[in-house]
C-alpha cells in the first residue's frame, strides 16, 4: 500500500512539470517550471562510438540542448554532479507492443472447422480481416504504467510500438516510457508499416497457410497499386488507402523462423522494398543467405531455457537442433555482427523482460562486442526506423532520453540508477546513496563478538552477520539514511532480535529490542571499507570464452558439417540401368565431371583427382523421381478457397526437414512438392532436388516448367470432413466442372484484358488504366497459354474424363492425372488426351472412391499408351519408391526396365524434365544411386545417392555420422546437466512430433482428424 | 502334366465365367472352395518348410486337409493327384496378425466399420462376431499368401478377444481356426500425444493421468482374478468370465506398447497380476528392451514396418532393422500391419525388407511372418510351418514370397481346399484389359 501510495505521489507531482498540454484547460495555478538540467562530471556516451570523459549534458525542456565539455551552464539550473557516473542514451526498442491492446482470439462462428468466407470486420475495409493496414497505432495507443516502469527499469526510454496482430498490421506509433498523459508520450506516429506470415486474430478461413499468407500480401499489393491508379472509381476501400500510405514509411516484417527471413526478402524483390525483417533468434544457422537479403533484421533475445536431459530414454525426445540451438542462440548476435549484418536488439519475444540484462550480457560472453550491442539497441534502431532525429543518442535537439549508471553499462554490477525520459526523472537507485559497502563491528547491547559485512553492488547490498564464525543473514532494509536489521542472534535463545537507526558517517547506529523485550543500544563502526578488486580478479579468472558445437546444414541431426561439394566421380564396372536405348548395361562405366554424366561405357579412363568408386556387384541407376510428394514443406493446403490458384509452393520449402535425408536414404533425388488436395484449383508446384544443406532457393530445380496441382473428388466436395464443411462451392462432383468453366472463364477474359493493354503503344497506355493484376487469375491464365501444367488429383473416372473434356474444350491438356486410381477404366481417353498418369502402387479401399483401385492399374494404363509415374505422396513410402515400382511387375508383369521408369524417366517426362533428368546419357545431370542389388528387388538398398554429381548420401558414411551425432547429444546434454547443477532453469522435453504431410490435410480443418488414419 | 492343364483350362472357364458376371454388374467374392476329395501332391517345388528349412526339387503330400509327407524328390506320391510345380516355391500360408481385414470395408465410410465398441473396458467383445468373410478384401489378401488372419478389435483400454480365421469361408463359423485366441489390451502410455490449436502441431508429454489408469487397470484385474476363483459367481459378469482364460493360459493378453518404459511397465504389470502369456504388440521401441524381453520370454508382434522413425535422430533404417536385431537376439518375433487392413497383402514385403535391411537369411525373415507367429497364438499345432500332421494350409508362388516381383500365387490351399484365386482387382483387370485387347501376362 506504501508503495503505491509514494508512485501515486511521484505521478501526480511529475505530471505537474508537464510540457505542451497546451491546449488543456487546467484545474489549479499554473506549475510550468524551467526544466533545465545540467549533469557535469560524468562520463557521457553520446553514442556507441563517441566517448567524451567529465563532461556535461543540458537538457531543456525535455530535450538535450548541448553535450560537451564546455557547456557553459545557464543561470536557473539545476545542476547535478555525475563524477564516477555514466550517462548512456537510453536504449530504444522499434519492436514493442506497449501500450496497445490485448490481443484476443475469438473462436470462429460456427465453430472449429466452419468456414467463413468474409470478413468480420464491419465498415469500407478490405475483404480479408488479416488485412488490417488501416490500423493506426497512435489512436489505439494507450499509456501503461506497469508496462512502462518494466521497460524503464532495463534502460528503455522510447518505443516504436504496433499491434502484433495480422498480415497488414498498419502502423507503428514512437512513444516514450514516460508515465504521462498520451500527449505528452506520443512522438511521431505513422513511424513504420507493418507486415507478417500470421493472420493472428483474424478468424477468416482465408488463408490458412503461409503460403496462403504471402499471397494475400502479394495480391494486397498489386490491389493496392491498382486502387490508387484506377479503383477509386470503382469501390472505397479505406484498406487500400491505408496500405498505399504505409508505402512511404520503412516496412518491418515480422517472421516465424530463418527460412521466414528468405521468404519475405522474396516479396520485398517482387516490389521493390528492402523489408527490415523483425527475425527470431536463428538466423546463424543460416547466415549466409540471410546475409545475401541484404535486410537490416530486428533480433530477439529468447533464448531458449535447457531441456530436462537426466533420463537416458526420455532425454531421447529431445532432438540434436533443440540442444544445439539451446547451445548456440546465444551466440546468434555475435555471428550476425561478425557476419557485418545490420540489426537492432528488442525485448520482444522474452517471456519476461526482464530477463533481458542477463540474455544480453550473455550474447556478449558469446562474442557479441558492447559497442555492437549499444548500437544495436540504440543508433541502429532509430535509424533503422528513420527516428534518429528524435532517440538513440545523446545530441543537441534529439528528446532528453537518457541513463544515468553506476558503471559500465554491460558490467554484471552495474545500477541503472535514474532514467530520464523527456527530461523528466525517474530514480531507480538513490545515485548520492553512500557507498556503505565494507565490514563493520557491530555491538549490540552487550554483544560485541559481532561482524556486519556489506557486499554486493553499491545500489544493491548485501548483507552478513559474522558471529565469531558463524554466519547469519540478518534482513535488511535501507532506505537513504534510515536502516532496519532483524536477525536471529542467539540459536539457544532463539526469536528474532530488531534494530532500527541511521546511518552517521561511516557509522549506523541506533536503537533496539531483543528478543525478550529488553531494549538495547546499538552500533555498526566501520574497520575495513569494501575492495571490489579481489572479487573482480575471481570473475575475469572465471570468464573463459563459451565454447560450442559446429553449424550444421541443415541445422539438425545428421545435417552436413560442409555443404557437399560436387566431384569427379569413376563409377567402374556396376551394372547400370540406363533408361536408354542400351538398357540395362552390365559391367560398365559411369564417369561424372561437374555435376553432369560425362560418358558412359565399358573401361573408361579416370581423370586425375576422380574418385574411383567400385560397382562390382553393384546396380547404378538414376536418382528416383517422386512426382507427388509433401516433404521439406511447412504446409501443404491452403483449402481457404475453391480456387488457390495463386498459392506457390516454393513459398514454404522447408530445407531442414529430416525427411530429406531419410529420402536420399531411399534413393530418391528429385521432388514434386505438390499443393495439397483440399480445393478444386490448388497451388503452384516447387520441383526440388534432395540437396541435403542446401538453403530452399538452391534446392529448386533451375528453369524447371511452372506445374500447379487441381484436384477431383472427395476432398474437393469435402465429403469425409464432417458435417460442419458443407458451405464451401462446390459439393458435388457437378460442381467442380462449373469450378473450372468459371474459372477459365474469367482467366481468358483477363488474359484478353492484359493482352490488350500491353499491345498498346506508350501514348495510349498512358491515357488507359491497366487491368487489375490478379495472381490467381495469372496462374490461370498460364495455364491457358500453356505455360503451367496440371497435375490433378483423380480418382474416379467420370469426373478425370470431365477434366480432359473441360481441357479440350478449351484449348489446352491436362499434363498429368496423380493416383488416378481408376485410370485403367480410361486409359484410352487418356492417351488420346495424352495426359500422363502418375499412380499409387496398390492403394485402395480406404474411402468411397477408391473402392475400384486395383494395382493392376499402372500396368494397364501402360499399356493402352499412357506415360505412366508411380508416386509416393507419403514421406514413408518415398523411401523405398523402388519397392513399389516393383509391384508393376508383379501386378500386371510389366517388364523391369519399363517398372524401373516409372519411378525415374517417366515422371521426369511428366515434369518436362527428361532433357536433364531420368536416364544414364552423357550430358546429363549426375542424379545417380548405387545399389547393393537389383534396384527392384525387396533386397535392394542404397549405398549412394549423388545429385548434381554431389554425393548427399554415403552408406559407408552414415555409421561415422551416426557416432558423430551420438558424440554431439552427449557432449551437449552434459553441458546441460551441468547448467542445470549450476542453477540454470530447465524445461521439460517436449516431443514436438512433426507433422507428416498429405494431400488432404488442411491445416486447422483436418487438425481434428489427427488420429485416424491418414487418407491419400 | 494332364492334370496341370486341365488345371489351366478350369482356371480359364472360371475366368471367363466370373469375367461374365462382372460385366453384368454382379460381381461376387468366388465361392469357398469344397473340402479336399482326394490326395494331392506338389512335385518338383523348393519348399520352405517356415522352420529355416528348405528343401529344393521336393514334394509334399497332403490329404484330407493335413500334410501326410514333406520330403525330397523320392518322397513317394502313393497316388495321389501330382502337380507338378517345378520351379516354383511352396510356402506355408502366411499368418497376419493384428488385422482387421473383415472388419471393415471403406474405412472413411462408418457404415462399413466396425473394429471399435465404445467404452473402455470390453474384454467380453468378441472380434470374431463381426468378421464379414463376404468382404471384398479378403480374397486380395490371398493372392499374396495371406490364408490366416487375426481378426482383432481395436479401441478403449481393454478392446475385447481377437480370433484366428481362415480367409475362404461361408460364414465367420466355418472361418474360425482359433476362437478368442487372447484379449487385446492398450497400455496406458508413458506419453500422451497433446495438440497445440495454435499452432496446429502435435506434442508429446509425459502423461499426468497414467498413474490413475494403471491404477484402475490394477484394480479390474485384480477383480478378475478374484472372480475366476468363485464357484458360482452370482450375479454373473461377462467381462470377468472372458478373462479368466488369461490367468489359465489358455487366452494371451496381447498388449499394445511401443515406448521401452511401457514394455517394462506393461510385461512387470501382467506378471504381477498373474496372466500366463503377455505379448507386446507394436513394440516401435522394443530395441531398447531387449535384455528385458528375453529374460521374462516375451513375444513381440511389431506394428507396420512401413513407418518413418520416430525420432529425428534416429536411425533412419531403424524400423527395417527392428525385427533382425529382435530376432538375433533371440526374441519371438513377428510383423503385422496393426490394423491398417486392406494393406496387409504387403506383409510378405515387411518379411522381405527385414532381410535386407536386418541383416538377417530370408528363411529367418519368414518365420516371422509363419511360424513365429503362429507359436505366439498358440497355433503352431495345426499350422505355421510345412510339417507333416500339419493342415495343408499353404500357397504356391511363382518365386520368392518375400519379392514382389515374384511373389505370384498360382495355387492355395486351406486344409487341402483348393482356393479361387479370382478376386475383386483380377475381375476388373481382366475386364478393361479385355476392352482395351492387352494380353492376359498374369497376376
Amino acid at each position: 500500500m506504501r508503495k503505491i501510495f509514494l508512485t501515486g505521489i511521484l505521478t501526480w507531482g511529475l505530471a505537474q512539470i508537464g510540457w505542451s498540454q497546451v491546449t488543456f484547460p487546467r484545474n489549479g495555478v499554473y506549475d510550468e517550471r524551467p526544466g533545465l538540467y545540467a549533469f557535469t562530471n560524468a562520463t557521457l556516451i553520446v553514442d556507441s562510438k563517441t566517448t567524451l570523459e567529465g563532461a556535461t549534458l543540458l537538457i531543456r525542456n525535455g530535450r538535450i540542448e548541448a553535450v560537451g565539455k564546455t557547456v557553459s551552464i545557464p543561470a536557473g539550473t539545476v545542476v547535478a554532479d555525475l563524477k564516477g557516473k555514466r550517462i548512456y542514451p537510453a536504449l530504444v526498442d522499434i519492436d514493442s507492443d506497449y501500450g496497445m491492446p490485448e490481443l484476443r482470439r475469438t473462436p470462429p462462428a460456427g465453430g472449429r472447422g466452419v468456414p467463413q468466407y468474409d470478413s468480420n470486420k464491419k465498415g469500407a475495409f478490405n475483404w480479408n480481416q488479416a488485412i488490417q493496414p488501416e490500423t493506426d497505432a497512435g489512436t489505439i495507443f494507450k499509456a501503461n504504467v506497469a508496462q512502462a516502469n518494466e521497460l524503464r527499469k532495463l534502460g528503455f526510454g522510447a518505443v516504436v510500438t504496433h499491434p502484433h496482430d495480422g498480415i497488414a498490421r498498419g502502423n507503428s506509433v514512437l512513444v516514450t516510457l514516460a508515465d504521462d498523459r498520451e500527449n505528452n508520450v506520443v512522438i511521431r506516429d505513422r513511424v513504420s508499416g507493418h507486415y507478417s506470415f500470421s493472420k493472428g486474430t483474424s478468424t477468416q478461413t482465408y488463408p490458412n497457410s503461409p503460403m496462403g499468407a504471402v499471397a494475400l500480401l502479394r495480391q494486397t499489393y498489386y490491389d493496392a497499386d491498382w486502387y490508387k491508379k484506377a479503383g477509386k472509381t470503382t469501390e472505397s476501400n479505406l484498406s487500400l488507402d491505408a496500405f498505399n500510405q504505409l508505402q512511404t514509411v520503412p516496412s518491418v516484417f515480422e517472421v516465424p523462423d530463418k527460412l521466414g527471413v528468405l521468404r519475405a526478402d522474396k516479396i520485398g524483390e517482387e516490389f521493390g522494398i528492402q523489408y527490415i525483417i523483425k527475425s527470431a533468434g536463428d538466423e546463424y544457422q543460416r547466415i549466409e543467405e540471410v546475409k545475401a537479403t541484404g535486410a537490416s533484421l530486428i533480433v530477439p533475445l529468447n533464448f531458449p531455457q535447457a531441456y530436462d536431459v537426466e533420463d537416458v530414454w526420455d532425454a531421447d525426445n529431445v532432438t540434436l537442433a533443440e540442444l544445439k540451438h539451446w547451445e548456440m542462440a546465444p551466440a546468434n548476435p555475435a555471428m550476425l555482427a561478425k557476419a557485418g549484418v545490420p540489426f537492432a536488439l528488442t525485448t520482444a519475444n522474452l517471456k519476461n523482460k526482464t530477463d533481458f540484462w542477463a540474455n544480453l550480457r550473455k550474447a556478449i560472453d558469446y562474442g557479441l562486442t558492447e559497442q555492437q550491442a549499444l548500437a544495436a539497441l540504440t543508433t541502429t534502431p532509430a535509424q533503422l526506423l528513420k527516428i534518429d532525429n528524435e532517440v538513440g543518442s545523446l545530441k543537441p535537439g534529439l528528446l532528453a532520453n537518457f541513463i544515468i549508471t553506476s558503471d559500465n553499462l554491460f558490467s554484471a554490477d552495474n545500477v541503472v540508477l535514474e532514467n530520464w525520459i523527456r527530461g523528466k526523472q525517474y530514480v531507480y537507485t538513490d545515485k548520492n546513496a553512500a557507498d556503505l559497502r565494507g565490514t563493520y563491528n557491530l555491538t549490540i547491547g552487550d554483544r560485541s563478538n559481532l561482524k556486519l559485512n556489506i557486499t554486493g553492488k553499491p545500489g544493491k547490498p548485501d548483507y552478513a552477520v559474522m558471529a565469531d564464525t558463524v554466519k547469519l543473514t540478518p534482513k535488511v532494509a535501507l532506505t537513504n539514511d534510515l536502516i532496519s536489521l532483524q536477525l536471529q542472534l542467539d540459536k539457544k535463545q532463539p526469536g528474532t532480535t530488531r534494530l532500527t537507526g541511521y546511518r552517521d558517517g561511516t557509522t549506523l547506529k541506533g536503537e533496539g529490542e531483543m528478543p525478550d523485550g529488553k531494549l538495547v543500544k546499538w552500533t555498526a563502526v566501520l574497520a575495513q571499507p569494501f575492495s571490489s578488486t579481489a572479487i573482480a580478479k575471481a570473475d575475469t579468472a572465471k570468464k573463459t570464452a563459451p565454447q560450442f558445437g559446429k553449424l550444421l546444414y541443415p541445422f539438425i541431426g545428421m545435417g552436413n558439417l560442409e555443404k557437399p561439394k560436387a566431384q569427379t566421380l569413376l563409377i567402374r564396372n556396376a551394372t547400370v540401368w540406363t533408361n536408354e536405348k542400351d538398357g540395362v548395361m552390365p559391367n560398365a562405366d559411369v564417369l561424372v565431371q561437374n555435376g553432369k554424366i560425362a560418358q558412359v561405357g565399358k573401361s573408361l579412363a579416370a581423370p586425375a583427382g576422380a574418385q574411383v568408386i567400385d560397382g562390382t556387384g553393384k546396380h547404378l541407376t538414376n536418382g528416383i523421381i517422386d512426382e507427388h510428394s509433401h516433404i521439406a514443406l511447412y504446409s501443404i493446403n491452403e483449402g481457404g478457397q475453391t480456387s488457390s490458384a495463386e498459392v506457390r509452393m516454393s513459398d514454404v520449402i522447408n530445407s531442414e526437414d529430416i525427411n530429406i535425408y531419410r529420402q536420399l536414404a531411399g534413393g530418391v533425388t528429385t521432388s514434386q512438392l505438390l499443393h495439397g488436395s483440399a480445393n478444386s484449383i490448388g497451388g503452384q508446384s516447387a520441383i526440388v532436388k534432395l540437396k541435403w544443406g542446401e538453403a530452399p532457393q538452391e534446392m529448386l530445380v533451375k528453369g524447371a516448367d511452372g506445374f500447379i496441382k487441381f484436384a477431383l473428388g472427395e476432398n474437393v466436395k469435402q465429403a469425409n470432413w464432417g458435417d460442419g464443411v458443407r458451405i464451401r462451392f462446390p459439393q458435388t462432383r457437378m460442381g467442380v466442372e462449373q469450378v473450372y468453366f468459371d474459372h477459365f472463364t474469367r482467366a481468358r477474359e483477363y488474359d484478353s484484358a492484359w493482352k490488350a493493354y500491353n499491345s498498346m503503344n506508350a501514348k495510349e497506355k498512358a491515357k488507359a488504366v491497366p487491368p487489375r493484376r490478379d495472381v490467381e487469375l495469372d496462374a490461370l491464365a498460364e495455364i491457358l497459354n500453356k505455360k503451367r501444367f496440371i497435375t490433378c488429383h483423380s480418382y474416379v473416372q467420370s469426373e478425370i474424363n470431365m477434366l480432359m473434356k473441360v481441357a479440350d474444350s478449351l484449348g489446352f491438356k491436362v499434363n498429368t492425372f496423380t493416383h488416378i486410381l481408376e485410370g485403367y477404366k480410361v486409359a484410352d481417353k487418356m492417351a488420346k488426351h495424352g495426359v500422363g498418369g502418375s499412380t499409387f502402387s496398390d492403394w485402395w479401399a480406404y474411402k468411397m472412391e477408391v473402392k475400384d483401385a486395383i494395382p493392376y492399374n499402372a500396368a494397364l494404363m501402360a499399356r493402352a499408351g499412357v506415360l505412366v509415374s508411380i508416386n509416393s505422396d507419403d514421406a514413408e513410402m518415398a523411401r523405398r519408391l523402388n519397392q513399389e515400382a516393383a509391384k508393376a511387375v508383379e501386378y500386371g508383369a510389366m517388364s523391369e526396365e519399363d517398372a524401373w521408369k516409372m519411378v525415374t524417366l517417366n515422371p521426369a517426362k511428366l515434369l518436362h524434365l527428361d532433357s536433364k533428368l531420368g536416364s544414364i546419357r552423357a550430358g546429363k545431370d549426375a542424379d545417380l544411386v548405387l545399389w547393393n542389388n537389383n534396384p527392384l528387388a525387396i533386397y535392394a538398398r542404397p549405398e549412394k545417392t549423388i545429385i548434381d554429381g554431389t554425393v548427399y548420401f554415403d552408406l559407408q558414411d552414415e555409421d561415422r555420422k551416426r557416432d558423430d551425432l551420438q558424440k554431439e547429444r552427449a557432449r551437449l546434454i552434459q553441458k546441460m546437466l551441468s547448467a542445470k547443477t549450476g542453477g540454470a532453469s530447465t524445461q521439460r522435453p517436449t516431443f514436438r512430433r512433426q507433422r507428416m504431410w498429405h494431400c488432404e490435410d488442411v491445416e486447422g480443418v483436418m487438425a481434428e482428424g489427427e488420429e485416424r488414419e491418414a487418407e491419400k | 502334366m494332364g492334370q496341370n492343364a486341365n488345371y489351366k483350362i478350369m482356371k480359364k472357364l472360371t475366368l471367363s465365367i466370373l469375367l461374365l458376371a462382372s460385366l453384368s454388374g454382379f460381381a461376387q467374392n468366388p465361392a469357398p472352395a469344397g473340402p479336399q476329395t482326394r490326395a494331392i501332391a506338389l512335385t518338383g517345388a523348393t519348399i520352405h518348410v517356415g522352420n529355416g528349412q528348405v528343401i529344393n526339387n521336393g514334394v509334399i503330400l497332403f490329404d484330407k486337409g493335413i500334410i501326410t509327407a514333406v520330403g525330397d524328390g523320392n518322397t513317394p506320391t502313393n497316388g495321389a493327384e501330382v502337380i507338378n510345380v517345378a520351379g516354383k516355391h511352396v510356402y506355408p500360408s502366411i499368418i497376419s496378425p493384428a488385422s482387421t481385414v473383415g472388419l471393415q470395408e471403406i474405412s472413411a465410410v462408418r457404415a462399413t466399420v466396425d473394429f471399435q465398441e465404445t467404452g473402455y473396458i470390453n474384454p467380453n467383445i468378441r472380434s470374431l462376431i463381426a468378421y464379414n468373410t463376404d468382404s471384398e478384401v479378403i480374397p486380395t489378401i490371398r493372392n499374396n499368401g495371406l490364408l490366416l488372419t487375426q481378426v482383432m478389435p481395436m479401441g478403449g483400454v481393454i478392446s475385447g478377444s481377437s480370433s484366428v480365421v481362415q480367409s475362404d469361408a461361408w460364414n465367420w463359423e466355418d472361418a474360425v481356426l482359433k476362437a478368442d485366441d487372447g484379449i487385446w489390451l492398450t497400455w496406458p502410455g508413458y506419453f500422451a500425444r497433446s495438440f497445440d490449436f495454435e499452432d496446429f502441431s502435435v506434442s508429446l508429454k509425459k502423461s499426468e493421468q497414467r498413474q490413475e489408469s494403471i491404477n484402475a487397470l490394477k484394480a479390474t484385474f485384480s477383480d478378475a482374478v478374484a472372480y475366476a476363483a468363485l464357484k458360482n459367481p452370482a450375479p454373473k459378469n461377462l467381462k470377468f468370465e472372458s478373462m479368466k482364460g488369461l490367468f489359465d493360459g489358455t487366452k494371451n493378453l496381447y498388449i499394445r506398447a511401443d515406448y521401452g518404459k511401457d514394455i517394462i511397465e506393461a510385461i512387470k504389470f501382467a506378471k504381477q497380476m498373474g496372466i500366463r502369456k503377455p505379448v507386446i504388440v507394436g513394440g516401435e521401441d522394443a530395441g531398447r528392451v531387449i535384455d528385458f524381453l528375453k529374460e521374462n520370454n516375451v513375444a513381440v508382434i511389431l506394428g507396420p514396418m512401413h513407418r518413418l522413425p520416430n525420432l529425428q535422430d534416429e536411425d533412419v533404417y531403424l524400423p527395417y532393422k527392428l525385427p533382425g536385431m529382435l530376432q538375433k537376439a533371440g526374441i519371438a518375433v513377428s510383423l503385422s500391419y496393426d490394423g491398417a487392413y486392406w494393406r496387409t497383402r504387403n506383409l510378405p514385403f515387411q518379411a522381405g525388407t527385414a532381410a535386407g535391411f536386418g541383416g538377417i537369411d530370408k528363411e529367418d525373415a519368414l518365420k516371422m511372418i509363419t511360424s513365429t507367429t503362429a507359436k505366439i497364438m498358440g497355433i503352431d499345432n495345426v499350422v505355421g510351418t510345412l510339417e507333416k500332421g500339419k493342415h495343408a494350409t499353404l500357397v504356391v508362388s511363382k518365386g520368392d514370397l518375400l519379392d514382389m516381383r515374384t511373389n505370384v500365387i498360382e495355387h492355395a490351399y486351406i486344409q487341402g481346399r483348393h482356393i479361387n484365386l479370382d478376386d475383386k482387382h483380377k475381375r476388373l483387370y481382366h475386364m478393361y484389359r479385355e476392352k482395351y485387347g492387352q494380353p492376359d501376362l498374369g497376376k
